[in-house]
C-alpha cells in the first residue's frame, strides 16, 4: 500500500468511529420511539422504556390507522404543501433584492427581518385568533397557512439572503449588460443558482410546518381541521397517558419527513453549478 | 451637454432600482406587518395595562409592569440561563456541526446512511424528545444511571437537581439542533462550485489544504449565518425546556420564554406575560443587531 | 410563466376554500358547544352516548363537542375568554380559577335551574359545595371524586413485618425500615410540583386543620403559621433521611416515573389521587391485587380531626356560559351527562362519580370511598383552590422544599406576600 493509501487510512478510520458513535447517539432516540409502537403500556412501565418489544403487537398501529388519522394526515398534506410553496416564492423574491440591491433602506429592513425573528409566537396568538374569528377563516385550515408563512419569513429570508450572496456576481453582470430585467435574472439566474439554499429551506420549514403546533391548536377546533400535531391528544388524558399509542402516532408522524427527505437530500449534493457557469 | 435638465443614467438605475426591490419585498413585508409587526405593538400597548386576560375590564397603568419586571428576580435568572443557553451553543453546536458537514462532503454519497441519520433528531417532535430524554436523563431507569452503575457508581440525577438540570436541558437542546446546522453547512457547501475542487487539486493541494484554505473561507458567511441564527434561537428558546423541565426545577432551567408562558397563560396576568415579551423582543433584537454589525465589521475588515 | 400560473392556481383554491368555510350551515337547531378535556376511552364514549341521549330527548338542540387535552386546555380556554368567544358549556376544576372566571362574567348563575331541576339532591354535597360561590352555584359537579391518600404495596409490608401506620410518627418507622432494606418508602415524581404538593398539603392538615389555611386566604390569618413552618420541616427531614427515590425533584408524574418506581417494586408507597386505580387497569392489571390504601394518618400530638381528606367532589366542574344562546338546553346537557345510565357506566370503569348511592365494584375503590366518606371536610388541592398567581408560588415554593433550596419560614414569607400582593391587585 502506498504511503498516501496509509496516511488516508489512518485519518479515515478514526472519522468513520467517531461517526458511529454519533451515529448511534442520533438514531437511538428514535429507534426506541419507533420500537414503543409495538408495546403494550405494561410493558412500557415495567420493562422500561428500553427494552425490545416482547413481540410485534400491532394493536396499537390498528388503532392509531383506523382512528381519523387519515383526517390529520390530509389536512397536514394540504397545509404544509401550500404554505411552503408559498414561503419559498416570497422568500425568494424577498432575498433577491436584499441580497444583490443596494437601496437606501437595505439594512432597516434587513433588520427589521431579523427583529421580527425575535417574537416569541405565544404573543401573537391572541391577536391572530381573533383577527381569524373576525374574517370567518377560523376553525378552518386556511387559517394556519398566513401565521405558517409568516412566522417562518424572517429565518428563510435570513439563511436565503446569505446564500444568495454566495452566487459570484459575474453572471448577473454580464447579464444586466446583456440588457436583461432585474425581473428576467431573477427568474433565469438566480432562482435556479438557488437551488442548494431553496432545498435547505424546504426542508426546515417542511419540518417546522409539519410539527407545528401551537397556531395548529389555537386555530383549529373541530375534528375536521385538526393537523398531525394534534393527533396525538386522543391518547393523552387528564391523568393518564397512553404512551405507547402516543409514540406510534410520534412515529407515523415522522415517517412521511424520513422519506421526503432521503429523496429531497440529493439536492444537497455538489453539482448544481455546473451547468450555469458552462452555459 | 446639460446634465442638471437631463436624468442621469445612474439615478435612473437608482429608480428602477428602489422600485424592483419594493415590488420583490412587498409580499414578504405584507404578510410581516399583518402577522407580525401587528401582535408586535398589540404586546407593547398590552404592557401597558393591567389585565389578567379574561376579564372585560383592564386599567391603564403606565409602565409599573416594567418596573416589576426589573426586580422580577425570576426573569434576570431566566435571562441568565437563556445567555447560557446561548455561549455553550455556540460553543458546541455551531463547531459540531461543521464537522458533521465536513465530514459528510468530503466523503460524499458512501456517507448517505449517515447523513439520513444524522438528520433525524430534527424530525422527531418536541413531545417525543422531551419523552424520550425524560427517560434517558432517569435518575433510577435511565440510561445516565445505567452506564454510572456500569461504572461502579450510583444514579445520577439530572433533571431534578438544580444546578444540573439546566445543563441537561442544553445538552438536549444540542443534540436536536446540531443536525440544523449541519444541513446549513451541507448546503453552504453545495453552493462552491465544484470547479473550484477540481482547480485546487490540479494545483496540487491535498484535500485537507483545500478544505482549510479554500472551502471553509468561502463558508464564512453561511457559518456566520448559523451563528446568528444559534444566538437569536437561543435567546426565544421555549419548547423543549417547557416540555423538559417547565422551567424547574424552582426555576434552575427557567428561560425567558416559559417565564412568558406562565405569566400568560397559567397565572392570569396576561398584561405581565406582555411585558416579558416585550423585554424579549427589546432584548434579542438588540444582541442579535450588535452582533451583525460586529460580525460584517469583521468581514469588511478581513478584506 | 408556468409558476405564475401554479400560484394563480392556488390562489383560487384558496378563494374557493374560504368561501366553503364561510358557507352557511343552513339548519335552525340551537347548536350548543360544548368543550371538556376527557380525551381518553372510555370517557369519551361515555359522554358521547350521553350527549346522544340528550338529542334524542331534544331533538331542538345540535351539538358541537370538543375535545381537548388538559395541560392545553387552560391555554384554550383563557385565549376564548380574551377574544369573547367562550363556549356554551366548558370546564374547571372549580377554586381559585373558578372564581376569576366568575368574576370576569363568563360564568352563568345556575342555581334556580338546578332548584328548578329537582336533580339538586343526587349530587353530593361536598360537590354543590365546591361550585357554590357567594351563595349561589355556579358549576355541576361531574367527573370523578378524587381524594389523595396513601396506596401501599402489601407484600412488601407484609415480607418486612410492617403494619399499616396511624400516626405520622408510625409512618416515619415504616420509611426507615423500608429505607433500611433498599426499598424506597415514597414513589414521587415531583416534577410537575403538584405531587409533592400532597404531601405538603397533609402534614399542614394533620397539624392544625383547615382553618390556618384557609384563614391564611381569607386575609384573616397568614402563611406564616406553624402549621406551614411543620409541613416544610417535615418535608426537608423526610428528604433528608432518603425517603424519596433519587432524581424524585425532576421526575414526570405524566409519564409514569413514579408508577414505574411501584410496578419495579423499588418503591412501597405512593401518596395519590384514585385515579392511580384507573391509571393501573390500564396499565398493569394485575398489580391491583397487591395494593392497599390508608388515610394520611394523624399526627400524633394534634387534635385535628384525622380523617380531613385532600380532593376534590367532583374534579371536572361542568359550567355554562353567561353568553349561551341557550342556558337551560346548556344545564340540561350537564344534566344527562350523570343520567343513571352514564354514571352506571362510569362506576363500572372505575370512576366515582359525584352522586349519592354509588357502589363501586373494585374493592380497592372501595376502600378509598370509605376514606372519603369518613371525611368531616374535603379541602380541594392547594394548587386549584388558591388564585392562579399564588398557586404558582405555593406550587414553587413547594418544590423548593422538597429540593432543599429554601427554608420553611422563607416559603411561608413569599406565600404571604403573593397572597397580600393577589388582595391587593
Amino acid at each position: 500500500m502506498s504511503i498516501a493509501k496509509v496516511k488516508r487510512l489512518l485519518v479515515w478510520i478514526p472519522i468513520f468511529i467517531f461517526s458511529l458513535l454519533w451515529l448511534v447517539i442520533a438514531g437511538a432516540p428514535f429507534l426506541f420511539m419507533a420500537l414503543s409502537t409495538f408495546k403494550t403500556q405494561f410493558e412500557m412501565l415495567t420493562g422500561g422504556v428500553f427494552a425490545l418489544p416482547q413481540s410485534f403487537y400491532l394493536s396499537n398501529l390498528v388503532t392509531v390507522v383506523t382512528g381519523g388519522f387519515w383526517n390529520y394526515f390530509l389536512n397536514s398534506v394540504i397545509v404544509v404543501t401550500i404554505s411552503l410553496f408559498l414561503l419559498l416564492m416570497i422568500t425568494s423574491f424577498a432575498a433577491y433584492p436584499l441580497s444583490r440591491f443596494k437601496f437606501k433602506f437595505r439594512n432597516t429592513i434587513f433588520s427589521t427581518i431579523v427583529a421580527c425573528m425575535a417574537i416569541p409566537i405565544h404573543v401573537a396568538l391572541i391577536p391572530i385568533f381573533v383577527m381569524m374569528r373576525n374574517i370567518g377563516l377560523f376553525d378552518s385550515i386556511w387559517a394556519l397557512i398566513g401565521p405558517y408563512i409568516a412566522f417562518n419569513l424572517p429565518i428563510s429570508v435570513f439563511i436565503l439572503t446569505t446564500f444568495m450572496g454566495l452566487i459570484p456576481r459575474e453572471m448577473e453582470e454580464a447579464a444586466e449588460i446583456d440588457g436583461c430585467s432585474k425581473y428576467r435574472i431573477f427568474f433565469t439566474i438566480m432562482l435556479p443558482l438557488s437551488k442548494p439554499g431553496l432545498a435547505t429551506l424546504a426542508i426546515f420549514n417542511a419540518i417546522n410546518m409539519w410539527n407545528e403546533f401551537v397556531f395548529a391548536f389555537v386555530l383549529t377546533q373541530s375534528m375536521g381541521s385538526r393537523t398531525l400535531p394534534l393527533a396525538i391528544w386522543e391518547f393523552q388524558g387528564q391523568y393518564t397517558n397512553h404512551v405507547p399509542l402516543m409514540m406510534t402516532v410520534l412515529t407515523l408522524t415522522a415517517v412521511p419527513m424520513i422519506i421526503a427527505f432521503i429523496i429531497g437530500q440529493d439536492r444537497l449534493i455538489k453539482g448544481m453549478m455546473v451547468g450555469a457557469v458552462k452555459g | 451637454m446639460n446634465d442638471n435638465h437631463n436624468p442621469t443614467l445612474s439615478s435612473i438605475r437608482k429608480r428602477s432600482t428602489h422600485i424592483a426591490a419594493a415590488v420583490f419585498l412587498s409580499p414578504a413585508l405584507l404578510f410581516l406587518v399583518i402577522f407580525v409587526l401587528y401582535p408586535i405593538i398589540n404586546t407593547f400597548q398590552l404592557s401597558t395595562y393591567n389585565w389578567s386576560g379574561i376579564s372585560p375590564t383592564r386599567t391603564f397603568i403606565g409602565l409599573d409592569n416594567w418596573r416589576e419586571l426589573m426586580s422580577d428576580t425570576i426573569f434576570w435568572r431566566a435571562f441568565q440561563n437563556n445567555i447560557t443557553l446561548m455561549v455553550l451553543s455556540l460553543v458546541f453546536q455551531v463547531p459540531f456541526a461543521l464537522l458533521l458537514a465536513t465530514i459528510l462532503d468530503a466523503a460524499g454519497k458512501r456517507f448517505n446512511i449517515f447523513k439520513v441519520i444524522w438528520f433525524l433528531p430534527l424530525l422527531m417532535s418536541t413531545v417525543a424528545v422531551g419523552f424520550l430524554f425524560r427517560f434517558v436523563l432517569d435518575a433510577n431507569f435511565g440510561l445516565i444511571t445505567f452506564f454510572s452503575r456500569l461504572l461502579g457508581g450510583g444514579p445520577i440525577d439530572l433533571l431534578g437537581h438544580p444546578d444540573r438540570a439546566l445543563f441537561a436541558v442544553i445538552g438536549v437542546v444540542a443534540w436536536r439542533f446540531i443536525p440544523f446546522y449541519m444541513v446549513l453547512y451541507l448546503a453552504g457547501y453545495s453552493s462552491l462550485p465544484d470547479e473550484l475542487y477540481e482547480a485546487a487539486i490540479i494545483d496540487g493541494a491535498s484535500q485537507s489544504q483545500y478544505f482549510w484554505r479554500v472551502a471553509l473561507p468561502l463558508l464564512t458567511p453561511v457559518i456566520r449565518s448559523g451563528a446568528i441564527l444559534s444566538i437569536v434561537g437561543s435567546l426565544a428558546f421555549f419548547d423543549l425546556t417547557f416540555v423538559m423541565t417547565g422551567g424547574g426545577p424552582s426555576h434552575a432551567s427557567e428561560l425567558m420564554a416559559t417565564h412568558m408562558y406562565r405569566s400568560t397563560f397559567l397565572t392570569m396576568r396576561m398584561s405581565y406575560g406582555a411585558t416579558i415579551a416585550g423585554a424579549m423582543f427589546i432584548l434579542i433584537t438588540t444582541i442579535a443587531l450588535i452582533t451583525i454589525k460586529l460580525l460584517s465589521r469583521k468581514e469588511k475588515q478581513q478584506l | 410563466m408556468k409558476k405564475r400560473i401554479l400560484v394563480l392556481a392556488l390562489a383560487l383554491c384558496m378563494l374557493f376554500g374560504i368561501l366553503a368555510a364561510c358557507a352557511p350551515s343552513g339548519s335552525d337547531k340551537t347548536v350548543i358547544e360544548f368543550w371538556h378535556i376527557q380525551t381518553t376511552e372510555p370517557q369519551v364514549s361515555i359522554i358521547e352516548r350521553a350527549v346522544e341521549r340528550f338529542i334524542e330527548a331534544n331533538p331542538q338542540y345540535e351539538v358541537n363537542i370538543v375535545t381537548i387535552m388538559n395541560d392545553n386546555y387552560k391555554e384554550r380556554i383563557l385565549i376564548a375568554m380574551a377574544a369573547n368567544e367562550v363556549p356554551d358549556i366548558f370546564i374547571s376544576w372549580s377554586g381559585g380559577p373558578m372564581i376569576e372566571y366568575i368574576e370576569a362574567g363568563h360564568i352563568a348563575d345556575i342555581t334556580d335551574l338546578f332548584n328548578d331541576s329537582g336533580l339538586l339532591n343526587r349530587y353530593l354535597e361536598g360537590g354543590i359545595a365546591q361550585a357554590t360561590y357567594n351563595g349561589r352555584i355556579w358549576g355541576v359537579p361531574t367527573e370523578s371524586v378524587a381524594v389523595a391518600s396513601v396506596f401501599y404495596n402489601k407484600d412488601i409490608f407484609a415480607n418486612l413485618g410492617l403494619s399499616v401506620p396511624r400516626t405520622i410518627g408510625e409512618l416515619e418507622q415504616v420509611a426507615d425500615t423500608l429505607v433500611a432494606n433498599d426499598i424506597i418508602p415514597f414513589a414521587l415524581a415531583n416534577g410537575p410540583r403538584w405531587t409533592g404538593s400532597f404531601y405538603y398539603m397533609y402534614l399542614a392538615t394533620r397539624y392544625a386543620g383547615l382553618e390556618p389555611f384557609q384563614n391564611a386566604v381569607s386575609g384573616a390569618g397568614s402563611f406564616e403559621h406553624p402549621s406551614f413552618e411543620f409541613a416544610g420541616d417535615r418535608i426537608i427531614d423526610w428528604v433528608n433521611r432518603g425517603f424519596f427515590a433519587p432524581g424524585f425533584n425532576g421526575n414526570d408524574e405524566d409519564a409514569g416515573q413514579s408508577r414505574q418506581l411501584m410496578y419495579s417494586e423499588q418503591a412501597a408507597m405512593h401518596v395519590m389521587g384514585n385515579w392511580f386505580v384507573g391509571q393501573m387497569m390500564g396499565e398493569n392489571e394485575a398489580f391491583i391485587d397487591k395494593v392497599g390504601v390508608f388515610a394520611f394518618p394523624a399526627y400524633e400530638n394534634s387534635n385535628a380531626h384525622p380523617d380531613i381528606a385532600i380532593g376534590t367532589a367532583g374534579d371536572n366542574f361542568y359550567h355554562v356560559s353567561s353568553t349561551a344562546s341557550s342556558k337551560e338546553g346548556a344545564f340540561n346537557l350537564i344534566m344527562q351527562l350523570l343520567d343513571d345510565q352514564a354514571v352506571q357506566e362510569r362506576v363500572d370503569s372505575g370512576m366515582i362519580p359525584p352522586v349519592r348511592g354509588v357502589q363501586p365494584e373494585l374493592p380497592l375503590t372501595r376502600d378509598v370511598m370509605a376514606i372519603i366518606q369518613r371525611a368531616p371536610e374535603v379541602q380541594l388541592w392547594y394548587d386549584q383552590f388558591l388564585p392562579p398567581e399564588v398557586a404558582q408560588v405555593h406550587l414553587s415554593t413547594s418544590q423548593a422544599l422538597f429540593g432543599l433550596q429554601t427554608t420553611p419560614q422563607q416559603a411561608n414569607a413569599e406565600m404571604q406576600a403573593a397572597m397580600v400582593a393577589y388582595r391587593n391587585r
